[in-house]
C-alpha cells in the first residue's frame, strides 16, 4: 500500500516534471587548470566559484545557472578547440576568458564567427576588443596603464629610464604604450629589452642594463620573474628604483622575493585592504574557500567578470540568448565590482581607477606618489 | 672592464649550474646508451624533498643535502624498476639487441617524467613555492670588484666533487669497473658473469642522487621551486651531453660551462631572447663539424 502511494507520487512528479523543470543557464569558461600558468586559471576557478555559489543562492532568476569550466594550458590551439566546444553547445549563452591576450584572441575568432560573447577578466591586448562586438574585457590595459605609469615616474623626476619586459602579446603593449608616452613627454628611455617568460637568471639582462645608468626602470612581468628579477638585482647590488605594472601585483611577489621587494612601485586596482563591504566580503570568502592569503588582482578580475556576465544574464532574463546577453553587458554600466566600479564604453573597454601602491614592510601600501 | 669580467663570471656560474645536472644525466646515458628523459624531474622532485624537510624540520643545509640525496637515490631506483626494468626481462640474445628494446624506455621514461610532473602540480599547483629566506644561497660575495654569490660556491664545490668522486668510482672500484664492462658491452659483461641489473640500478641510483641534490641546490639558488623547473636544465644538459660526445662526463661538464658562458655573453650584445640561440648554434656547428661530438672517442664510453 506504502509502495503504492510512493509510486503514485513519483508518477506524478514525473509527469509534472517538464513543466516545471527548472531552466537551466550555462556559461563557459575557458582558464588553464593545468600547465605553466595553472595557478591562474585555479584562482579564476575558485573566484568563479564563490561568485556563481552566491549568486544561485541569491534566487535573482528562478533558473539555474552553470559554469563549464575547460583547461585551456594557455594554449592558442587548445582555446581555439575549447571555444568551438563551447559554441556548440546551444546552452552556453556567454564565455569567461581566457587567461592570456594570445589564447584570448584566438578563440576571440571563434566567437566573433558564431556571435557569442566573450568577457576575458584579464586579456590586455589593445587590439582583443577591437576583433568584433562580442568581445569584452573587464581588465584595465595598457593603453590606460602605460601612460599613466609613465606620468607617474616622469613627475618624479626621473629623465632616462630603462624598460624591460616579458615576450608576449601583452609584453609588447607594456613597452610601446609607456615609451610612446615616456617620449612625448621629453624623457629618455635609454634601455629596451624583451626576456622570455620563466627566464630563471636575469643577471646578464640587469648587468646590461645597469650599464646605461638609468635613473629608474619600468618592468613589464608577473610576479614569479618579479620576484627573481628583484632578488638577482639586489644579489647584484644594482639599486635603481623599479616600477610595474598591475600585473605584478600579487602577494606571492613579496612572499618570494623578501625583503627584497621593498620599495618597488606598481599600479594596482584592487587592495584587499579596502575597507568597502563587498570588497571584504569577497576577501573573508576567498580566505575561507582557498585556505590562501589575500586574494591578488587576478581572482578579484575573475570575481568581477563573472559578477558581470550574471548581472547581464539577470538582465536579459527570461529572453536568455546569445544576442540578448551580449546586449546587456554592453549596457554595463557603474557595476560596482571588488576592482572598482565597470563601466564598458562603445568600444567594449572598461575604464577603472588606478591606485599608486609601494611594498612597505611586507605590504602593499597606496600611496600618494 | 668589470662589466665584462661580470657578464663572465655570471657566464661561469651559470655553466656551473648546467654541469650539475649534466654529469647525472650523462653517467646514465653511458651506462643504457638511451636518454633518460626522466632526470629533469628526479632533479624537480629532489627540489621539493628538500623544500618539505627544510619547511617541516628547518635542519642545516648540509643535512638537507644528505636527506635530499638518499631521496634521489631512492627515487632512481624506482625509477629504473618502473620505466626501465619491464624492458629487460627477456633475457635471450636477440631482445638484448634489440634497439626497438632499449629504445622503448625513451617512451616509458618521458611517460614517468610527465606522470611525476602533473602529479607535483596537482599536489603543489604549478606556481612557485614559497622557500623559507633563510635557506637561500644567494647572499652576495665581492669577489676582485665582481659580484657572486654564496651559491656559486657551494655549486661549483658540490660540481668538483662530483666529477672527481664519479672518476674515482668509475676508474678505482669494482662497482665502477662493472659500471664500464656494462657500458662497453652488455652483453659480454653478463657472460663473464657481472650481475648487470644490479650494475644499472646502481648506477640510476647514484645518477639520481647527483641530479636530486643538482636540484636542491639550483632551486635554493634562485629561489624558485616548481613543478617544471626541470625541463629547462634538462635540455640544457641534453645539449652539454650531446656536444661532449654522448657518454664523456668531462666533456660535458666543459660543454656546460661552454653553453653557460655563451648565454651571458650573447645577452651582451643581442638581446636576451636571442641568447638561446646562440646556445643552440652551438650544438649545431658541433654537430657539423664533430659529429662525435667535441670529447667523444667513438668507442669508449662513461
Amino acid at each position: 500500500m506504502k509502495r503504492n502511494i510512493l509510486l503514485a507520487a513519483a508518477i506524478a512528479v514525473g509527469l509534472g516534471g517538464p513543466a516545471y523543470a527548472q531552466q537551466t543557464i550555462k556559461i563557459g569558461y575557458q582558464l588553464p587548470l593545468t600547465g605553466n600558468t595553472a595557478q591562474y586559471g585555479q584562482d579564476f576557478k575558485n573566484a568563479a566559484e564563490i561568485a556563481l555559489e552566491k549568486f544561485n543562492k541569491s534566487g535573482k532568476i528562478p533558473a539555474k545557472v552553470e559554469i563549464v569550466y575547460e583547461d585551456s594550458r594557455s594554449d592558442a590551439k587548445e582555446g581555439v578547440a575549447i571555444a568551438r566546444k563551447f559554441v556548440d553547445d546551444k546552452d552556453i549563452v556567454a564565455v569567461l576568458g581566457d587567461f592570456t591576450s594570445t589564447v584570448s584572441m584566438a578563440s576571440a575568432q571563434v566567437y566573433k564567427s558564431a556571435g557569442m560573447p566573450q568577457l576575458s577578466q584579464s586579456a590586455s591586448h589593445p587590439d582583443y576588443a577591437k576583433i568584433s562586438e562580442w568581445q569584452f574585457r573587464n581588465i584595465t590595459t595598457q593603453a590606460q596603464e602605460g601612460p599613466y605609469n609613465a606620468d607617474w615616474m616622469l613627475s618624479k623626476g626621473y629623465k632616462k629610464i630603462a624598460v624591460i619586459s616579458e615576450q608576449s602579446d601583452w609584453g609588447q603593449t607594456v613597452v610601446s604604450n609607456f615609451v610612446d608616452e615616456v617620449k612625448a613627454k621629453g624623457g629618455e628611455v635609454v634601455f629596451s629589452e624583451y626576456f622570455n617568460r620563466g627566464l630563471a637568471d636575469f643577471r646578464p639582462i640587469i648587468t646590461k642594463l645597469a650599464r646605461t645608468k638609468p635613473d629608474a626602470i619600468y618592468t613589464g612581468f608577473f610576479y614569479e620573474d618579479g620576484a627573481q628579477f628583484l632578488k638577482q638585482m639586489k644579489q647584484l647590488g644594482v639599486t635603481i628604483p623599479v616600477h610595474s605594472t598591475s600585473a605584478a601585483y600579487n602577494q606571492k611577489l613579496i612572499e618570494l622575493a623578501g625583503p627584497d621587494a621593498e620599495g618597488v612601485f606598481l599600479t594596482a586596482t584592487f587592495l584587499p585592504s579596502n575597507p568597502a563591504p563587498h570588497v571584504q566580503e569577497f576577501v573573508k570568502e576567498w580566505k575561507a574557500k582557498t585556505g590562501q592569503d589575500e586574494p591578488g588582482q587576478f581572482p578579484a578580475q575573475a570575481y568581477d567578470a563573472v559578477n558581470i556576465v550574471l548581472a547581464a544574464i539577470t538582465r536579459a532574463y527570461p529572453d536568455v540568448t546569445r544576442k540578448s546577453v551580449r546586449d546587456e553587458l554592453a549596457k554595463t554600466k557603474d557595476f560596482p565590482g571588488v576592482t572598482g566600479d565597470t563601466t564598458f564604453d562603445a568600444n567594449r573597454e572598461p575604464a577603472k581607477k588606478l591606485t599608486k601602491t609601494i611594498v612597505k614592510d611586507g605590504q602593499f601600501v597606496a600611496i600618494e606618489n | 672592464m668589470d662589466y665584462w669580467l661580470q657578464q663572465l663570471t655570471i657566464g661561469l656560474s651559470l655553466g656551473m649550474i648546467y654541469a650539475l645536472m649534466a654529469i647525472g644525466f650523462t653517467l646514465i646515458f653511458g651506462v643504457l646508451n638511451v636518454v633518460n628523459f626522466a632526470h629533469g624531474e628526479v632533479y624537480t622532485i629532489g627540489a621539493f624533498v628538500g623544500l618539505l624537510v627544510i619547511t617541516a624540520f628547518a635542519p642545516p643545509l648540509i643535512a638537507v643535502v644528505v636527506l635530499v640525496m638518499a631521496a634521489g637515490a631512492f627515487v632512481g631506483f624506482g625509477l629504473e624498476r618502473i620505466a626501465f626494468k619491464p624492458f629487460r626481462r627477456f633475457t635471450d640474445e636477440a631482445s638484448l639487441k634489440s634497439r626497438a628494446m632499449r629504445e622503448s624506455t625513451l617512451m616509458s621514461s618521458l611517460a614517468f617524467s610527465i606522470v611525476a610532473r602533473e602529479g607535483l602540480e596537482i599536489a603543489y599547483g604549478s606556481q612557485y613555492q614559497t622557500v623559507p629566506l633563510d635557506y637561500l644561497i644567494n647572499q652576495p660575495v665581492d669577489l676582485f670588484g665582481v659580484t657572486i654569490v654564496v651559491g656559486d660556491i657551494i655549486i661549483f664545490a658540490l660540481a668538483v666533487v662530483m666529477l672527481v668522486g664519479l672518476q674515482f668510482l668509475l676508474t678505482r672500484t669494482r662497482v665502477g669497473l662493472s659500471i664500464r664492462a656494462v657500458s662497453n658491452n652488455p652483453l659480454g659483461a653478463k657472460y663473464v658473469g657481472i650481475n648487470t641489473d644490479r650494475t644499472i640500478i646502481t648506477t640510476f641510483a647514484i645518477g639520481s642522487m647527483m641530479g636530486a641534490a643538482a636540484g636542491l641546490l639550483v632551486g635554493l639558488y634562485y629561489g624558485a621551486i616548481f613543478p617544471s623547473m626541470g625541463f629547462i636544465p634538462g635540455i640544457k644538459a641534453f645539449v652539454a651531453m650531446v656536444m661532449g660526445g654522448l657518454s664523456s662526463i668531462p666533456g660535458a661538464v666543459i660543454c656546460a660551462i661552454i653553453l653557460g658562458l655563451s648565454e651571458s655573453l650573447a645577452t651582451a650584445f643581442v638581446p636576451s631572447v636571442w641568447a638561446d640561440m646562440v646556445a643552440y648554434g652551438f650544438l649545431i656547428l658541433t654537430l657539423v663539424f664533430f659529429p662525435q661530438g667535441l670529447f667523444g672517442t667513438g668507442r669508449e664510453r662513461v
